[in-house]
């Protein structure tokens, strides 16, 4: 049997503000060289146990440990801090917030400095992480003018130079979309191969992990171990089959838009119609001008030719709470004074937001605010709704009520437009597929026309709906 | 000092200090155009908008030193962020905070009510305007008019940054992400509010 | 030669601005000051290379706020006596007052370039990690404020964008300035509860790869002093005496 790396005895946990504990009673052990999972429902004390292990918990939050739990045969508390962290690196879900320094070089030198290592000794550790990650021409670059997907790979690259003995993944993939998480996927399996690293990852997207891990250990919502057995590869979220409610009416009428922004052509003329009910996915690469095409929709940018032509448009942005005005959730949906008290009741009714209208819109869940924000947009008579990246950092069970969500609304009438990167939520839910590229629409498809059409899906940086699912098969 | 400190409470410092100076920078411009017509009067009101940071840190975190460093690192982010006014504004920072610190001190960081707040504003203003009066040379004006900065500073620093920092710092708390500082646990009712 | 300003260590540069700073400050003529500022507009000339049509920009402002002094000392100044040298208005100015006025106005000007000459010269991120290596600022502070700077950008991009979607929702740009400062609580608190976020999601990642915000043993970048740092500090010293005595002599 290889060396015990993590013994938990009886352990549980429980924050000071909480009335309940967060987790209760787990025992386990962890063996050098396992590739574990830990899943389990949002909520569920998943990642509270990932801190517990590489200590940023209890002190961080000074909360209650009851129990026992050693990191390498020896007690957690007889470590130093930060001692620990020599050992157990850390790669965290928000690409955005990991780095204080601006370039990779200094970023993977200040972890070499917290670790005390010696100047002579810090130049050939820098290329050797570099090199073991692929990132060595990009030694010099600034760290945040880098893609999400490149962000994440330099923070495993700042994990790695410790030369760790575990690894532990927060949600790592949470933000990428499903092209740039496969691709890190790809890469990370590859060096697990090369060295005997413990992992232990916290994730909600399985299927995009193929073979990855052996084991599984499952968390139910008391905190309690509900399953550890073998890992078996899972199918992507399946969404149910739903019927188009397209109506014959025009919603939206677009023509010979197009945006320059200080000399720069950010969107060529474009035109474009939506009928009322439509579901309309955006899709594109990276920068090709999705964004600015919603956001010169609802005139938050300035057009420079052309028209709109519409029923009302309503933006709902990936964070919904940068809408919000308000400290109440029901003065938020009736904030506009468009509506009259039925209408506002109706609504507040459809959109379930009837048991939260007395809680301070900042305060609830992620799919609530953004019903709050639909809610708003639908009171001030705005019926054409445009969302900007709703999928992202979702898990299965937020995309399904998304799913139902946009479904339910667009049979009673309302119209939408989103942009997404996660092409099994496009799919199982778009009419149409409005495809842009370089500032120019290509066009806009009938979606039954993409999916199957690889060379334009390849060319739009697209990873096809059904590449996911036979892959996970093969491996059950 | 700083043993006592998480990291998450000093890195919520330094963003606050982002935020806040973002904020300046929208008021500064006006107030610079405003200098011409009203001289150095046009900068008096907007003093509390600097103090605010460390009222707010000191409200939501608790610890001594929160004033004070606080507001040392809202300079020291400005400068880094190339505010023409540089290096000055890091001794300005120093002083400010100490002014605001000593308020607290001074009730011993019991109490973090709304007049305690203003009075932190008003030793920001306090101790700020002794500064200023040396290395800009208030000496040179009439006294009446030092005295109408003075009070126009004082109310700035009471009114902006004590009530101002008080109204921002509970609708913080009230959206419930401040979880896990000392705020959100005196309001349950174990610390004096 | 060009270099001289750009190669001095930040807090060197920074200790040395502050007392030439707080010495010009003991100054009420209008000579010390004029000589000192005309003085760092030749040594930056000479041992920099800036962006003159930036600096200019810059400058700008802060020739406005001096102007603004001028004027408010000569109508505000305090009584000093001296011989009346033009009414205007019912105003008598004497020549002490208009000595002081012009000292306090240059005294904006000369803290001005001598502010301006640290921020075009010094690398942000260079002062900080020497801030840390010679005058022994805490770690955590230091790597605290580094954070900060690295989101600057990120967060000025939210700003627009919390201000841009709330427009759309009906959210008016007030037009006084304090109608604005009320207003502002609406961008502030996503920008706030946004920012609590980062800060824990940060420190959880930097703590994670080792950080206790302890001294540390080796830098990766060492900070150091050099001849430069002597030569530049003989520079300014002599630049600060000239000007204290030439202005004290000349009026």
């Amino acid at each position: 049997m290889p060396e015990e790396i993590f013994h938990l005895k009886n352990l549980s946990f429980q924050f000071p503000e909480d009335e309940l504990k967060t987790l209760n009673g787990i025992s386990l052990k962890v063996h050098r060289g396992e590739r574990v999972v830990l899943t389990g429902p949002s909520g569920c004390g998943k990642s509270t146990l990932l801190y517990l292990l590489n200590r940023l918990y209890p002190l961080n939050c000074d909360g209650i440990v009851e129990g026992e739990l050693s990191l390498f045969e020896k007690l957690a508390d007889e470590y130093e801090a930060g001692e620990i962290n020599h050992r157990i690196a850390t790669v965290f879900q928000d690409p955005d917030s990991q780095f204080c320094m601006p370039t990779v070089e200094e970023e993977l030198a200040f972890t070499l400095e917290n670790l005390r290592v010696p100047l002579d000794e810090m130049e050939p550790r820098i290329l050797e992480a570099l090199q073991l990650t692929g990132l060595t021409k990009l030694r010099n670059t600034v760290i945040q003018s880098l893609s999400g997907g490149m962000k994440q790979r330099v923070a495993t690259a700042c994990a790695l130079i410790m030369n760790p003995e575990v690894l532990l993944l927060d949600e790592p993939l949470s933000h990428l979309d499903p092209y740039t998480a496969e691709q890190f996927v790809t890469w990370l399996t590859a060096l697990q191969q090369q060295s005997n690293l413990t992992i232990i990852a916290v994730e909600h997207r399985l299927e995009l992990w193929k073979s990855f891990f052996e084991r599984e250990i499952q968390l139910d919502l008391n905190g309690q171990l509900a399953a550890d057995r073998q890992f078996t590869s899972k199918h992507a979220v399946s969404f149910p089959e739903r019927q188009n409610a397209i109506q014959q009416t025009k919603a939206l009428k677009v023509a010979q838009l197009s945006v320059v922004i200080k000399d720069k052509h950010l969107l060529a003329p474009l035109s474009f119609s939506v009928n009322r009910g439509e579901i309309v996915v955006i899709a594109g690469p990276n920068g090709s001008g999705k964004s600015t095409l919603m956001k010169s929709l609802c005139g938050i940018y300035k057009r420079t030719t052309g028209t709109v032509d519409s029923e009302g448009l309503g933006y709902v942005p990936q964070s919904p709470e940068y809408l919000f005005l308000t400290q109440q959730v029901e003065k938020e949906v009736a904030y506009s004074n468009a509506s009259n008290q039925i209408q506002l009741d109706e609504l507040m009714e459809s959109l379930r937001l009837v048991e939260i209208k007395d809680a301070h819109p900042f305060s609830i869940s992620h799919g609530q605010k953004r019903r709050v924000a639909i809610g708003a947009m639908l009171a001030d008579k705005r019926p054409v709704l445009l969302m900007d990246e709703p999928t992202s950092g979702q898990d299965a069970a937020a995309l399904l009520e998304l799913f139902e969500l946009i479904d339910q609304r667009s049979k009673e009438g309302t119209t939408f437009l989103i942009i997404t990167h996660d092409m099994q939520f496009a799919a199982s839910l778009a009419d149409s597929v409005l495809l842009v590229k370089e500032g120019e629409m290509t066009g806009k498809f009938a979606a039954k026309e993409v999916w199957d059409n690889a060379e334009l899906m390849e060319a739009h940086h697209l990873l096809s709906p059904k590449g996911v699912a036979p892959l996970a098969e093969s491996f059950a | 000092m700083l043993k006592s400190w998480k990291l998450k409470e000093v890195v919520l410092m330094s963003l606050f200090a982002v935020v806040f100076g973002i904020v300046y920078l929208l008021f500064v411009h006006a107030a610079n155009i405003w200098a011409a017509v009203i001289g150095p009067l046009a900068y008096e009101w907007m003093f509390g908008i600097w103090f605010i940071v460390s009222i707010i840190c000191m409200y939501i975190i608790r610890k001594p030193g929160a004033a004070f460093m606080s507001e040392t690192m809202a300079a020291a982010i400005e400068v880094l962020i190339g505010n023409a006014m540089g290096p000055r504004l890091i001794l300005s920072g120093v002083i400010q905070g100490l002014g605001a610190e000593a308020a607290f001190a001074l009730t011993g960081y019991k109490h973090f009510n709304i007049l305690v707040l203003m009075l932190a504003g008003i030793g920001s203003a306090v101790f700020s305007f002794i500064y200023g009066y040396f290395i800009s040379g208030y000496a040179a004006l009439d006294p009446s008019f030092v005295a109408l900065m003075f009070t126009i500073r004082v109310l700035s620093g009471a009114i902006i940054a004590g009530i101002g920092g008080k109204y921002i710092g509970d609708a913080l708390l009230a959206t419930g992400s401040l979880r896990g500082y000392a705020i959100a646990r005196a309001k349950k009712g174990d610390v004096n509010a | 030669m060009r270099n001289l300003l750009h190669d001095m260590n930040p807090s060197v540069k920074f200790i040395l601005i502050t007392l030439s700073m707080l010495a010009i400050a003991f100054f009420f003529n209008p000579w010390t000051p004029f000589l000192f500022w005309v003085s760092i507009i030749l040594l930056q000339l000479t041992m920099s290379r800036t962006k003159w049509k930036l600096w200019l920009l810059f400058m700008l402002p802060f020739s406005i706020g001096a102007f603004g002094y001028l004027w408010t000392t000569v109508v505000f100044g305090a009584d000093t006596g001296g011989t009346v040298i033009w009414s205007f208005a019912g105003l008598d100015v004497t020549d002490e007052q208009w000595a002081r006025a012009l000292s306090l106005a240059f005294r904006v000007m000369a803290f001005s370039t001598l502010s301006l000459l640290f921020a075009f010269t010094t690398d942000p991120v260079k002062f900080i990690l020497s801030l840390m290596q010679q005058l022994k600022l805490s770690p955590k502070l230091a790597y605290g404020v580094m954070v900060g700077y690295q989101f600057l950008p990120v967060m000025k991009d939210e700003f627009i964008q919390i201000q841009q979607a709330q427009r759309l929702r009906g959210a008016k740009m007030q037009k006084h300035s304090w109608q604005r400062l009320l207003s502002m609580r609406q961008v502030l608190i996503p920008m706030l509860a946004g920012a609590v976020r980062k800060a824990e999601r940060s420190a959880f990642a930097m703590e994670a790869r080792g950080f206790t915000g302890e001294p540390r043993s080796a830098f990766y970048r060492p900070i150091r002093i050099g001849r430069i740092d002597i030569l530049m500090s003989g520079v300014f010293l002599v630049i600060l005496f000239v000007s204290c005595a030439g202005g004290s002599w000349l009026s």
